[in-house]
């Protein structure tokens, strides 16, 4: 029997003050409706990594010492291999997910690992948005609507014509987050089949 | 000079604006760079604009994302409103599809998403034919269509998409995708490296439906003197170029592709 596939998350945060996160707070709050409730913005890069021989002791220790991860010299790194577990975010923050549609698979990474550690895993990468709103502000709603760039005065962190997002709110994310389909409006988040 | 004005506008991390106004200059316009901490209102007083290649913001979110919710880009497309062109060169073809100014409307109907390329990844550095389209674009509309430009290409998000399937098609046949990748024969390129990104119907640039905006992805302010076309271009262009460093002199300062766009936009402006 083949053993069971398991995935785990690398949550990846740069040390230092974000640029990133501080253009994308200043563009939210000034220029866009569901900004003028964001009081705070951070941003971490998320690997999911997927296979059947993962051993969350050493997982850690082998990202660390990849370049193809992160730099440990700039960037902290946080491994979640259980959904139980918390995220790195702190508590109230919506997180947002961004991937690039189909392009999502780090060929490079999976490659990395099959020669390190001689399994064979699955790496996908995306960028998560950790957002903290006003106190009484439908935080799900708002980030959803900050999530999806529809005009130049609607939405930002994810142009829907090249990328998909999801939308977590008052819950963890699964470890498998990126393979499953994106939330659409009025509907439950599924599977990939 | 006194030609048209053109503000070249520049926002921190743009990097290509003393070619662009260079490149207007030999076309007999008046180029001024048009920086982001001026007041947007300023942008009336010129006749046409020019949105240059680099790295707005860092490409902070996505390239041209934080541009494209700038106050100044407001103030342009109140300006493409009027009619007034707009071009928007690599970076600037990024933040006029962000800004929905292409194809047009507002809203974000497309992505320059990042290339597709086979067993690579990341930015793309070369040269490429360009094959002009019929259409309604002011930039392109005086070259016959068919016209082959070779021009070069640099950037990482290049690739013309849409989630709406068909929908860079549905452009083509509108006439609003004056420019198409095109292989060594003219066909349009469908496979890298003659496509460099993987774009849909091969669209290295899309315009709004009057033609006013354009945005497109290779680099013409690159290219403008017969001796700037590399030496592994072939064609019509290379053989020009071959006879030109051969005889020497100034012959290489000869026109090349790169000045037929800002050559189109000036024959409108004097039109206009």
């Amino acid at each position: 029997m083949a053993a069971r596939k398991r995935s785990v998350q690398a949550f990846v945060e740069l040390r230092s003050e974000d640029p990133e996160r501080t253009s994308a707070l200043a563009v939210a709050r000034e220029r866009l409706a569901a900004g003028r409730t964001l009081e705070g913005l951070r941003r971490f890069r998320l690997f999911e990594i997927s296979g059947s021989a993962l051993e969350p002791a050493a997982l850690a220790e082998r990202l660390h010492g990849s370049t193809q991860f992160y730099n440990p010299a700039k960037e902290r790194c946080v491994v979640r291999a259980d959904a139980a577990e918390p995220v790195p975010a702190a508590h109230g923050e919506a997180l947002v997910l961004v991937v690039e549609r189909g392009g999502e698979r780090r060929p490079a990474a999976e490659r990395w690992w099959r020669h390190a550690a001689g399994e064979r895993v699955e790496v996908r990468e995306g960028v998560v948005w950790a957002l903290r709103f006003a106190p009484g502000t439908d935080a799900a709603a708002a980030a959803g609507d900050l999530a999806v760039a529809r005009d130049r005065a609607h939405g930002l962190l994810a142009n829907p014509h090249a990328e998909e997002h999801r939308v977590v709110a008052g819950a963890l994310p699964p470890c498998d987050w990126m393979t499953l389909r994106p939330v659409r409006p009025g509907r439950r988040t599924r599977r990939s089949s | 000079m006194s030609g048209p004005r053109v503000a070249i506008v520049q926002f921190p991390g743009v990097n290509c604006e003393s070619e662009s106004v260079h490149a207007l200059a030999l076309a007999g316009l008046d180029g001024e760079v048009f920086r982001w901490t001026r007041p947007a209102r300023e942008l009336a007083a010129f006749d046409a604009f020019v949105l240059p290649g680099g790295f707005a913001w860092q490409d902070r979110v996505r390239a041209g994302a934080l541009a494209a919710r700038d106050p100044l880009v407001d103030a342009l497309a109140a300006q493409a409103e009027r009619g007034r062109p707009v071009l928007g060169i690599c970076n600037g073809a990024q933040v006029l599809v962000e800004a929905g100014l292409v194809p047009g409307g507002g809203a974000v109907e497309l992505a320059l998403a990042r290339n597709r390329m086979p067993d690579r990844d990341g930015y793309q550095s070369r040269w490429v034919t360009c094959r002009v389209e019929e259409g309604p674009c002011v930039f392109t509309r005086h070259l016959a269509p068919g016209t082959l430009l070779p021009l070069p290409v640099a950037h990482g998000e290049g690739r013309f998409t849409s989630a709406r399937e068909g929908f860079v098609d549905e452009l083509l046949s509108l006439g609003q995708v004056p420019l198409r990748y095109a292989d060594a024969t003219g066909a349009p390129a469908a496979a890298f490296p003659d496509n460099p990104n993987g774009s849909a119907a091969a669209a290295a640039a899309v315009c709004n439906p009057r033609g006013n905006v354009l945005a497109m992805m290779p680099h013409p302010e690159r290219v403008l003197d017969l001796g700037a076309i590399a030496r592994g271009i072939g064609g019509a262009w290379g053989a020009r170029r071959d006879e030109a460093l051969a005889r020497g002199g100034g012959d290489v300062h000869a026109p090349a592709p790169g000045r037929a766009l800002f050559a189109g936009l000036a024959a409108h402006l004097q039109e206009a």
